[in-house]
């Protein structure tokens, strides 16, 4: 199989993947008790308010017709409008998504340079205090849920100290950039001051479990690789050990870590919803758990799908780099 | 903490005789200037104390005269259903906040947050952050309905009248207003006021706004329209600044249903502008200006300069939410906020022993309640419904799970409002005449589960688990709880028919109108859209009620 061939057969599948969430999505209405006319109307409405604002959102139509003009509109870039707000699903996903990639993206970034390194040294030094100290981090990120970790970094670094906001958004990373673009570079450093102070502990408490993760990946895949005969071949041709461990164990110790990256990444994305929470984070997170808590399945919808598609194309783009990686995923 | 440390009998003694008049001028529109109806309202139960019950151990209401005014009906209404028990009479809520230093503001009953009534205490007091559980579903005032959607958009819109803090009815974009004839009331409109977009407020703009709410041809299926109940539409008055509004009937509450529900827009705006963008941008009158809106995130709004009365005193104002209470208490620790809404119980001595910020706590206008299905066994028996009240051990209930945050309530309508009758007590805690009830309703062994909501309400699945304890706990009954969802469990009890409710149910009820009848009508009249109690009686009284005009 070609190597085009091969990703055009990864699309499609990730485009049936991804009608699926829709589908199941879309039925998950259905079962799930209550009305959203409930989040609609006062408790005390009489039936034949409901009756109307069932009308008006289009509630009253038979499952399979809803279900076909939600299809055929989101083929059209149509997701709907909330019920609550009657503002358009895709204006309100757009507008959170960036906040939750930045914040998935700068916690992917602190723990890649971190735990890498981390799991390199640990490896190399194994049993030695650099590596007990860590796998005892590693050890600690794993087991500790993020929104605790996320409430004590609060109280410590916020309540007790004031280092940082306990909670929120000052900008985006693309607003700060545009404003240092409009406004000069003083303001500019002020608003990526800014940006940089509110996501440092949203971002911490996201990554500390994927910086754990990838920290004892590393250490276990460079120990696997080291003990290989390729290592003691190339150590007999007499290359330098510094090569040796950066050029060819590491580098094939990657591969694994690289699919573990992309399912992460994707989890980050979804996952999020915890620390969105915790931080008042606008976020996709957030979103969903307003709309699921109000019923506006449109923008709970919406919201999956987003999510849902994330998931597919990271692991398209995990596969991608993987197959370029290592030839013999292609064959397969 | 609240008025429940004072003895109760005198309290309730003190209402007994004068009360119903103080009541009266916090339910009502004393201040308000309304030439409706008789002045010398509300003296029937002071000069007939047998009509509300204050003769205390006689519950036969055929041996009490008939009361001649509204309130003694709602009274008696009120009697009726303590001494019937169609529900487990529990508590009042209160509504707990958390606030800074930096400014001066005190709660509401109705749990409305008027930033209009903040003063800066300190320099850094003049911009104000509040920080609530949940943004808003929106900025069209007239398509919502709920507490944190009124504390952002009812700072920059204003309705025909308003409450003060203890839920008197003020004047706010109208003058005066006054009852024509039963079915036909009529407000004068201010002048001198301007929409924030520069437009005039005109009475052709009030009286589309409430055709909006209320007429299906004008507007939109606003949650309103059951809210201005019995209100069928108005009109421009020829040649005057006034505008008249029409219901079926005598609609007695009307002028309290304007002072709560009916935010005015500006027609032309509205009518220029897509649902969506009404959504996102507001063309108000209040003392606020919208400065920048970002849909669940923030709202931040400037002080309006061009405001018809004073300009506020602060300067800014945004509103900000985060679903976490502990994430609402540490941004207020820290000073990000000043003032931060529900903060539960087991956060509330963090913040008092924090330097710069305290709690404000205040009873609310929500009541929590155990409903109890007059038509299933074991509740179709009067005895085994009080049986119920007897079991509980209510002081305790809100000693020890409300952490006093709550005031027992014997009947379902609150101390202070229209129709309230101070002489019920609580039933007493008396597991013994319990368990003798139980026996005498013929349902001795019978078993028994507790529908709860899951969050809504505070503390509400330890509430609902410590009456079921206490009625496990009698030798005769064992009691359950089911934890369930809250929007399944509301939509078994709102959609119309009784048959699919639980038989047994915890429920919360908000009244912002101040008047019994907007609990007791819903919730307990046969034909209520969440009735569980079907009673003649009780059905002939609030009946009497609704023909006659409220003492307001």
């Amino acid at each position: 199989m070609s190597y085009g061939r091969f990703l055009l057969k990864r699309g499609l599948q990730g485009v049936v993947v991804v009608w699926g969430v829709i589908s199941i999505v879309f039925l998950l209405r259905f079962i799930t008790p209550g009305s959203p006319v409930d989040a609609v109307a006062p408790l005390d409405a009489s039936p034949e308010l409901r009756q109307r604002i069932a009308e008006e959102l289009g509630l009253d139509q038979p499952l399979y017709v809803q279900y076909l003009d939600y299809l055929w509109e989101l083929l059209q870039g149509d997701m709907g409008y909330s019920y609550i707000s009657g503002i358009e699903a895709s204006q309100i996903v757009v507008t959170k998504l960036p906040a939750t990639i930045e914040l998935a993206v700068v916690s992917s970034l602190v723990a890649i340079t971190l735990s890498i390194p981390l799991g390199v040294i640990s490896a190399t030094r194994r049993h030695q205090p650099a590596d007990y100290g860590a796998t005892t981090f590693s050890l600690v990120g794993i087991s500790t849920p993020n929104f605790w970790l996320g409430i004590m970094l609060v109280l410590l670094l916020s309540v007790e100290f004031g280092l940082f906001p306990t909670s929120g958004r000052a900008f985006g990373f693309v607003e700060a950039f545009r404003i240092m673009t409009a406004q000069g570079v003083s303001a500019g450093a002020d608003a990526m001051f800014q940006w940089a102070r509110h996501i440092v502990l949203p971002a911490i408490t996201l990554g500390t479990y994927f910086t754990a993760l990838i920290t004892r990946l590393t250490r276990s895949g460079m120990l696997e690789e080291l003990g290989q005969s390729y290592v003691q071949a190339t150590r007999a041709k007499g290359l330098p050990e510094s090569l040796i461990r950066y050029k060819h164990v590491l580098r094939n110790t990657l591969i694994p870590i690289i699919t573990v990256l992309g399912l992460q990444l994707g989890t980050l994305i979804g996952g999020a919803v915890i620390t969105e929470s915790v931080f008042s984070w606008p976020g996709l997170g957030t979103t969903l758990i307003n709309a699921i808590n109000a019923r506006d399945w449109p923008i709970l919808q919406a919201s999956l799908i987003v999510i849902g598609a994330g998931f597919v194309i990271v692991n398209l783009v995990v596969d991608a780099v993987y197959a370029s990686l290592d030839p013999q995923v292609v064959a397969e | 903490m609240s008025d429940k440390d004072t003895p109760n009998v005198g309290r309730r003694k003190f209402l007994g005789f004068a009360g119903t008049a103080a009541a009266t001028a916090m339910a009502g529109c004393g201040g308000g200037g309304g030439t409706d109806t008789d002045g010398e309202q509300n003296m029937d139960d002071t000069d007939t104390p047998t009509d509300s019950g204050g003769d205390g151990g006689d519950d036969t209401p055929t041996e009490r005269p008939e009361p001649e005014t509204r309130d003694g009906y709602l009274q008696r209404a009120n009697r009726r259903a303590h001494d019937q028990s169609p529900w487990v009479f529990l508590n009042r809520q209160y509504s707990v906040y958390g606030k800074s230093a930096d400014i001066e503001w005190e709660a509401r009953a109705d749990e409305f947050i008027d930033a209009y009534e903040i003063s800066p205490a300190t320099d850094s007091g003049d911009d104000v952050v509040i920080n609530q559980s949940s943004m808003d579903s929106g900025l069209d005032p007239q398509d919502h309905r709920e507490t944190p959607t009124d504390n952002i958009v009812l700072q920059a819109y204003e309705g025909l009248l308003d409450r003060d803090r203890e839920g008197g009815i003020v004047n706010k974009l109208a003058t005066d207003y006054s009852r024509i004839e039963d079915g036909l009331i009529r407000f004068q409109i201010r002048s001198n006021v301007s929409f924030h977009s520069g437009d005039n407020l005109t009475p052709e703009d009030v009286a589309y706004s409430i055709n909006r709410i209320v007429d299906p041809d004008t507007g939109i299926a606003s949650p309103q329209q059951d809210q201005l109940a019995g209100v069928t539409g108005a009109e421009v008055v020829d040649g005057e600044r006034a505008v008249d509004v029409m219901s079926e009937g005598l609609n007695p509450i009307v002028f309290s249903l304007f002072a709560s529900y009916g935010p005015i827009m500006n027609k032309s705006w509205v009518e220029a502008n897509e649902n969506s963008y009404v959504n996102q941008n507001i063309d108000g009158t209040g003392p606020f200006v919208l400065e920048t809106y970002e849909q669940d995130v923030q709202v931040v709004f400037n002080r309006n300069d061009n405001y018809w009365r004073e300009a506020a005193e602060i300067s800014s104002l945004t509103v900000t939410a985060s679903s976490e209470a502990s994430t609402r208490v540490n941004s207020l620790l820290s000073d990000e906020s000043d003032i931060i809404v529900n903060v539960p119980p087991q956060e509330v001595s963090r913040i008092e022993n924090n330097d710069g910020t305290s709690i404000s706590a205040v009873p609310s206008t929500r009541v929590i309640f155990n409903a109890m299905r007059y038509d299933v066994e074991p509740f179709d028996s009067a005895e085994f419904r009080q049986a119920v009240n007897y079991a509980i051990d209510l002081e305790s209930i809100i000693e020890n799970v409300l952490d006093t945050f709550g005031d027992p309530t014997a009947q379902p309508t609150l101390d202070g409002f229209f129709g309230y009758n101070g002489d019920l007590d609580p039933y007493p805690y008396d597991p013994d005449e319990a368990e003798a009830l139980v026996e005498a309703s013929g349902y001795a062994g019978v078993e028994v589960e507790l529908h709860t909501p899951v969050g809504r309400y505070l503390n509400d699945v330890e509430i609902a688990q410590a009456v079921a304890g206490y009625l496990d706990d009698l030798p005769n009954v064992t009691a359950s709880v089911n934890q369930r969802d809250f929007s399944a469990l509301a939509s078994e009890v709102t959609d119309g028919n009784l048959e699919t409710n639980p038989h047994w149910y915890l429920l919360g009820w908000g009244n912002e109108t101040f008047d019994a009848s907007q609990t007791l009508i819903p919730l307990l009249t046969s034909d209520g859209n969440l009735t569980s109690w079907s009673d003649e009686e009780f059905d002939r009284l609030i009946s009497e009620a609704q023909s006659l005009p409220s003492e307001q």
